[in-house]
């Protein structure tokens, strides 16, 4: 039986960027898609989860993900050559995606219930269900670290050493911070410290606009694989080469202390911004 | 025969189908015999008879959401739409595994959009056009067969 309706018209077109790690781009490409699922759901579901609609976690997770796998692809192309070939890697990048599919599968089931994924300590199996997932969401951050050392250990990777530092330095940043500032998160009974909780929130990111709120330190800190490549490149592009290394360092220096900033203002019970 | 009866039938059988469809890899010909043609084939000659009993009695109909609602009250047309449910959805199944296995998609890639076109067919069905979507721009060309 075949079903030549069905089938592509014209062989695979060119490889695109999306091919120097597949496994990675096409795990982004099936989050981003499945956001036509919980987009219309957000939409048309009037349910609340602590005074949110239920749908907005999963969706938040499903597009941090994505840029997330969308950026390691990116980064693939200056691992070294033949490193996503090898069976380890293989095995690891594998270990990356069911960690990120389990990941949402737990966020959005907890979200079709009604229920909490992160903080369910309602029950034995939600417990170790939390549990678990923080291992897998080490694991799938761990990913950031591999490609840090890789990209750094690299000298043909084809990029001006300030470039490649700071992509090295940015990924190998958004492990570390994240790690101790998921870390911190996962230690407390939910994002919030300090009263009074009335619900003021930031539009768009719904941070807390009057206590401490670590998911903004969480936010910068995994954010550490864009922001500091961007500064690499513009030091690439602004100075002569010795310069534009020290800028770079200085730059993973400053944005380091942002994130101390941001985590130790959250631990004070002090919002990013306060409102009202 | 009742429609409890018959009903308690087509569960085991559809259950084959989808048992077919999930060891398919051990013999893919016999899977796409037994799940894109037997089964599908007996849920829709069963089906069809159902109707000619059903359909004269049966309230509602398809012009309102209330009517399509009130013909599922007849025990037979419910049983007759339980029936529709269980061969299509199988028969996508089938479709599933022999695009998958045509295109060279992992089985165990297959599995879960098994699962989930079992449970809730068409969402099984577009993780399964989403996985391919997802292939078939982030992979590398390949020599067409």
């Amino acid at each position: 039986m075949t079903d030549a309706a069905y089938s592509p018209a014209h062989p695979r077109r060119h490889a695109s960027w999306l091919s120097a790690e597949p496994r990675l781009a096409a795990t982004g490409i099936v989050l981003a898609l499945s956001l036509a699922a919980t987009l219309p759901a957000l939409m048309l579901d009037t349910r609340l989860f602590q005074g949110e609609n239920v749908w907005i976690k999963p969706v938040k997770f499903q597009v941090a993900l994505a840029v997330y796998l969308f950026t390691l692809t990116f980064f693939a192309r200056f691992l070294p050559e033949g490193m996503t070939a090898r069976r380890t890697y293989r095995a690891f990048s594998w270990l990356v995606v069911f960690a990120i599919v389990a990941e949402m599968v737990w966020i959005g089931g907890a979200a079709m219930l009604q229920t909490a994924s992160h903080f369910n300590t309602s029950s034995p199996l939600m417990e170790a269900l939390y549990g678990l997932m923080g291992v897998f969401a080490v694991t799938l951050t761990a990913m950031s670290l591999v490609y840090a050392i890789a990209i750094w250990r690299n000298p043909a990777s084809g990029l001006a050493p300030a470039t490649r530092l700071s992509i090295a330095l940015g990924l190998g940043l958004t492990f570390v911070l994240t790690v101790i500032a998921a870390g911190t998160l996962s230690m407390q009974g939910g994002h919030f410290i300090g009263t009074p909780q009335t619900g003021a929130a930031l539009p768009l990111m719904g941070w807390s606009g009057e206590v401490g709120d670590l998911r903004v330190a969480h936010f910068f800190a995994t954010h550490a694989l864009h922001f500091l490549p961007l500064a690499g490149l513009a030091a690439t592009w602004a100075l002569p080469q010795r310069a534009a290394l020290r800028a770079t360092w200085a730059a993973s220096l400053a944005f380091t202390a942002f994130v101390a900033f941001t985590y130790a203002q959250a631990l004070m019970g002090l919002p990013l911004i306060p409102l009202g | 025969m009742t429609p409890e009866t018959l009903f308690s039938l087509s569960g085991p059988l559809a259950m084959l189908g989808w048992l077919a469809l999930a060891l398919s890899p051990l013999a893919p010909r016999a899977a796409q015999w037994v799940s894109a043609l037997v089964i599908p084939a007996l849920l829709s000659v069963a089906y069809a008879a159902l109707i000619l009993i059903g359909w004269p009695s049966a309230e509602g109909g398809f012009d309102s959401l209330a009517n399509v609602m009130a013909l599922f009250t007849s025990p037979w047309v419910a049983l007759a739409g339980w029936l529709h449910y269980l061969a299509f959805d199988v028969f996508v199944g089938a479709w599933e595994v022999r695009t998958a296995r045509r295109e060279g998609i992992a089985h165990a890639l297959v599995l879960p959009c098994l699962l989930l076109t079992f449970l809730f067919g068409p969402a099984g069905f577009a993780l399964f056009l989403a996985i391919r979507a997802a292939r078939h721009f982030a992979f590398p060309p390949q020599q067409e067969a």
